[in-house]
This record gives C-alpha cells, structure tokens and sequence, in this order.
C-alpha cells in the first residue's frame, strides 16, 4: 500500500489509521498494531515538523507492507539529510527530554519495532521500519 | 480516533482538592494541542495534584507525553504531582520512558490512587 501525504499532523493520523486498517484486515495482533501505529506517528510527525517545516504544499511517502511473519512501514522525504539511527539515546535519567528532533519519538520507535534501517537515495531519506509478527493461537 | 477531555475538580467524600482529566480516545501530534490548551487555565490555578485518569486511552505518542510532563513540570514547581492511574498495558509500556521523571506518580487503579491522596492531604494539613 503506498500513501502519498502532505506535511500536516492531520495527514500522519490518516496514514496511522489507514494502517490500522490495513493491518485488522490482515489480523495483525493489536499489540503489534500499537506499536506499529506508534512508530508511524513517531516518524511521520518528525518528517512533517522538522524535515519538511509542517510546509503543507509539500508531500512525503508512506509504503506500507505485509510479509505474513512482518510488517515494513517505509517513509520518504525530500526534507534535508537526517539519518535517526545515528541520533544517540536521550538520557532520561537526568530528567527532562532532549529538544532535538525525535527526542522520546525516536526512543519509542527503537521500543517497539525490531529493526530500523536509513540509507539516503538521491534527494531522499528513506527509513525503513520492521516489526515482526506475534504469532497468535489461531495463526500456529 | 478523536480525543475526548474531561475535567473534574475532585467533589468525593475524600475531598482531596486534586483536580481529574479523564481522557478517551488517542493522545497523537494532532490532539495533544488541545489538552495543553484545556489544561492551561487548570495548571494556571492553585491547584498542587492533577490526576490524569487513562482507562480510556487507547494511544499515545511522545507528543502526549510532552503535554503531561510539561503540566508535571509546573506542578512540581509548587510542591506539586501529576498522577496517573488506570493505564492500559500498552500504554503503560509508552510511559516507561517518562515514569521515572520527579513529579510523576503511577497508580494501578482509583483505591490505590486514593489512599495516596488521603495521607499526602493529611501530610499538608499537619
């Protein structure tokens, strides 16, 4: 499934529950689901608040894919080169959150997906998140 | 999924003068301005403990989180708390990375929330 949106938190929110419904159709386990819709707020937001400067005229992509043992969410941008994996874990033992982009965002992600990948393609920040499947009872 | 906000200035038997913000639905980058407007004329008052009751919450993001640690933030400034009580697994394991925060309570449900309030209103008055 591929998501074309504008750079609005209102358009981050319809790739969320367009997700939610793409995975419920596919009986992806809630929990998995949360984290999923979790990680594609996370990342989303940071494209439209800081890569591309919640400038509306401008788009970003979401692909959403099921393999049957995982779900890949893929997003591109055209915003400046930032590669999340590099951005080290916050400290929040002393307290107060980091005001760099991503900040708790990017700690979350690391919670919930299994495994995160940036490369830079031409003009674009590509990210490709993966989180593999819990098998329910029914599915063994 | 919207966000629905309520706030209740606490009126039980207990009478603890903390003040209640249920909220149901999801707590994301496009609802979290809307509680941080709500709650601004609540944190704007005396008030020392806020009690964000979560049963209803079904999601929440870091932007939510930013709204309650910033209303944990001023508490804290006056010798305040912000609790947080009934949470869902989920979203229990979100706030993991903010539970150990000064100024953050986490209660397992209303009863244990209660006997808190009672003794820190006890506390204050002696």
């Amino acid at each position: 499934m591929i998501l074309e949106l504008q750079a609005t938190p209102e358009e981050v929110m319809r790739a969320v529950e367009t997700l939610r419904a793409f995975g419920r159709e596919r009986q992806v386990a809630e929990k998995d689901l949360f984290g999923l819709a979790l990680a594609l707020e996370e990342c989303g937001s940071n494209i439209v608040n800081h890569a591309l400067q919640r400038d509306a005229r401008r788009k970003f992509r979401v692909v959403i894919e099921h393999t049957g043992t995982a779900v890949t969410i893929e997003l591109r941008d055209r915003g400046p080169e930032f590669d999340p994996t590099q951005v080290r874990a916050v400290e929040t033992a002393t307290g107060e959150e980091a005001q760099r982009p991503g900040g708790w965002g990017l700690q979350l992600v690391r919670r919930f997906m299994d495994e995160i990948r940036y490369r830079r393609e031409a003009d674009e920040n590509v990210l490709r998140l993966t989180k593999r499947l819990v098998r329910t009872k029914g599915q063994e | 999924m919207p966000l629905e906000i309520h706030i209740q200035k606490d009126v039980g038997p207990q009478n603890t003068g903390a003040v209640t913000v249920r909220l149901t639905g999801s707590l994301d980058t496009v609802t979290a301005p809307e509680l941080e407007r709500q709650l601004a004329p609540v944190l704007s008052g005396p008030i020392k403990d806020l009690v964000f009751d979560l049963a209803q919450l079904k999601f929440i993001s870091s932007a939510g989180l930013r709204v309650f640690s910033a209303a944990r933030k001023q508490l804290k400034g006056r010798g305040g708390q912000a609790s947080f009580v009934n949470m869902q697994p989920q979203i229990l394991e979100v706030f993991e990375i903010m539970k150990s925060l000064p100024g953050v309570a986490i209660f397992k449900d209303v009863t244990e929330l209660d006997r808190y309030l009672a003794a820190r209103q006890r506390s204050h008055n002696e």
